[in-house]
């Protein structure tokens, strides 16, 4: 397959920058792109592009292109999320997703398989965000909330506590897309 | 050996500030397993860190052995101190630290379970020679335990096998009201230990309790630290404890912790254990009760008198070290007395009351400790037993402490909610108490009756 380079990347940003839209999101192969152009999910916190590799404006891309790698999902280790306040979040209007319970976080339903949510993934209530082991005893947790994923704040195999915030979420308004579609 | 350099508390209140103390003067860092309630309690501000284990609810929580497990794997501790209470005497949880290689601080899971059987241990103490009380074996129907009671004659105590703490327990005076005691001692033991067995034990009037601290290592050294009386209970729980007892003779007093280490040591015991034991008065004889696997809540008055820090002892010896003293080194110098502070009302029926905290002024003085996790403004959560702290007192002998106890504590500022602090005071003047002539049921019998007319003549 053959990958996007930074140069391509570039070029869609300058081709939405030029366009009417305010969004926009590619999905290749395992790689997705996540691109705003007035950087609402940038406000919310550092974080949210830092760990969760999403690109928020083309001026960010342009001013600090040694975060272009990150950018890339499915690449790399995930780099930590710096810590953030957590009112400064709830303020933004995001809803937390908090551990039911203490144990061990996991991001994918399996080993090897893909996560259940990316930063930018629109989940319904009911849907599966994560998994926390306690004791070989595995316990879905689900969103409660029907929006998009703003951040993730939990890294995959380490210990959560019980009501530790796992994701805050965008709430959607209204009848809202379905999963995985743009807004 | 594995040194332990993190312990991870697995349980709240004033007992987790006492080993985090302990904890700190081993230079052994801290993570506090604290409910949802918990979190920003006294013992949370002073652990080095603290993990949120689950909801209020105990059930969801202190009593959650595969999240402690994950809650010190998670944070790199190498120990789980268990407290009194909670899993403290839960062979489970023991189990579950040797199969995830972490250590318990506290004996082996098959002592719990064996002294948790009170048939059991009950037979391995008749097996050394030391009495207990005359009773009948497992009694499972009512024919069973009206043909006993024929044989030992009223009155009785009927009692849960699986037991302690009062539960499932009842006095029974007469053969017509055995039939319906016994369908509630065996629902309440059923309720409370999911196990509703019962045995006959002869009722002793004036029972004394008294009870000897062993420290144990996986060597096979074993000492005693002395005892501790503690006969002043309202509904079998403790309110008044006291070292050395002021019924005992001195060759009473080595008979005891005498029996005390035999049974210790046919279990070749680990850690710090009680032996309880009833002492009669009236034929001057003593009979082994129960062996408790744990720390207790009155240990500091042991510690007054012999200046050993028992919970160090107890994390020292789960990290393998050896007993650092021989029987002969210790010494008991003085009397210690302790009185619980609850968070209880004593005129209204000892009703728990927790909420908010306003005033909090413990008394200060030589030879005063207190035990407490609490502080102005802390509220007390309705989830967990009433108990505030502990106020102990030590002086040169028994009248001199009573003194130093009853200065302490009118001088003991609490507002916000009431406690047991004047129903102790109470205790203290009585001129039984100052005797020393008390027996377990003496608060119910005799005093409570007197401290309601006291209360109804002060607010005429």
């Amino acid at each position: 397959m053959t990958s996007i380079t930074q140069d391509d990347v570039l070029f869609i940003l300058k081709l939405l920058d030029e366009s009417p839209f305010d969004e926009l999101q590619i999905e290749y192969g395992d790689l997705k792109l996540r691109v705003k152009k007035q950087g609402k999910l940038e406000e919310v916190g550092r974080g949210a592009q830092e760990d969760q590799k999403t690109l928020s404006t083309p001026l960010e891309l342009q001013g600090g292109q040694s975060s272009l790698p990150q950018a890339l999902e499915g690449k790399g280790t995930p780099v930590p999320p710096p810590p953030v306040d957590d009112a400064t979040l709830a303020e933004k209007g995001l809803i937390p997703i908090r551990a039911p319970m203490l144990g061990t976080f996991y991001r994918t339903p399996k080993p090897g398989a893909p996560p259940f949510v990316e930063v930018g993934s629109f989940v319904e209530e009911d849907d599966p965000v994560c998994i926390i082991e306690v004791m070989k005893l595995f316990n879905t947790v689900r969103a409660g909330v029907r929006g998009r994923i703003a951040k993730i704040c939990a890294e995959q195999g380490q210990m959560v506590e019980f009501q530790q915030t796992l994701f805050w979420v965008e709430k959607a308004n209204g009848k809202g897309p379905s999963k995985g579609k743009r807004k | 050996m594995k040194r332990i350099s993190r312990v991870l508390i697995a349980n709240r209140g004033e007992i987790a500030l006492r080993i985090i103390r302990a904890c700190r003067n081993l230079g052994i860092s801290t993570v506090l397993a604290a409910s949802e309630i918990d979190r920003e309690s006294l013992p949370a501000r002073l652990a080095d860190r603290v993990v949120c284990i689950g909801p209020s609810s105990p059930r969801e929580s202190y009593l959650q052995v595969g999240t402690l497990i994950m809650a010190a794997l998670g944070t790199g501790a190498e120990a789980i101190h268990p407290g009194y209470g909670f899993l403290a005497e839960q062979p489970e949880l023991p189990e579950a630290c040797a199969q995830n290689g972490l250590i318990f601080i506290g004996p082996k899971a098959h002592q719990i379970r064996q002294m948790g059987d009170k048939i059991f241990a009950r037979k391995l103490a008749q097996n050394l020679g030391i009495p207990v009380i005359p009773g009948s074996d497992t009694i499972r129907e009512l024919g069973e335990a009206l043909s006993a009671a024929e044989r030992w004659g009223y009155p009785l105590l009927l009692k849960a096998a699986a037991g302690g703490g009062g539960k499932g327990m009842k006095i029974v005076r007469r053969r017509e009201d055995m039939e319906i005691s016994f369908s509630e001692a065996a629902s309440e033991a059923h309720a409370a230990f999911g196990d509703s067995r019962l045995y006959l034990e002869r009722f002793i009037p004036r029972a004394r309790h008294v009870e000897v601290q062993i420290l144990g290592d996986r060597y096979g050294n074993l000492v005693h630290l002395g005892e501790r009386d503690c006969s002043i209970q309202r509904r079998y729980q403790k309110m008044i404890e006291e070292t050395p007892s002021p019924a005992l003779s001195p060759a009473q007093r080595d008979a005891l912790c005498q029996a005390a280490i035999r049974i210790a040591q046919e279990i070749q015991y680990e850690n710090a254990g009680t032996v309880e034991f009833i002492f009669d008065p009236d034929q001057d004889r003593f009979y082994f009760l129960e062996m408790n696997t744990r720390i207790q809540v009155e240990h500091p008055v042991t510690e007054m008198v012999t200046g050993v820090d028992l919970v160090m002892e107890q994390i020292r010896i789960a990290g393998g070290e050896p007993l650092r003293f021989r029987q002969e080194e210790i010494q008991c110098r003085g009397h210690a007395m302790e009185c619980r502070i609850n968070a209880e009302s004593p005129h209204r029926d000892f009703q728990p009351c927790p909420g908010r905290i306003a005033a909090w002024k413990p008394p200060e003085g030589k030879e005063i400790r207190i035990d407490t996790h609490c502080d102005p403004g802390y509220f007390v959560p309705p989830h967990y037993d009433s108990l505030l702290g502990k106020l102990v007192a030590w002086a040169p002998d028994r009248p001199a402490v009573i003194h130093r106890l009853t200065e302490a504590l009118a001088d003991f500022q609490v507002s916000g909610l009431d406690t047991t602090i004047p129903f102790l005071r109470f205790i203290l003047k009585n001129p039984e108490f100052i005797q020393g002539t008390v027996h377990t049921r003496w608060i119910e019998e005799t005093l409570l009756p007197e401290y309601q007319r006291h209360e109804r003549n002060r607010l005429c």
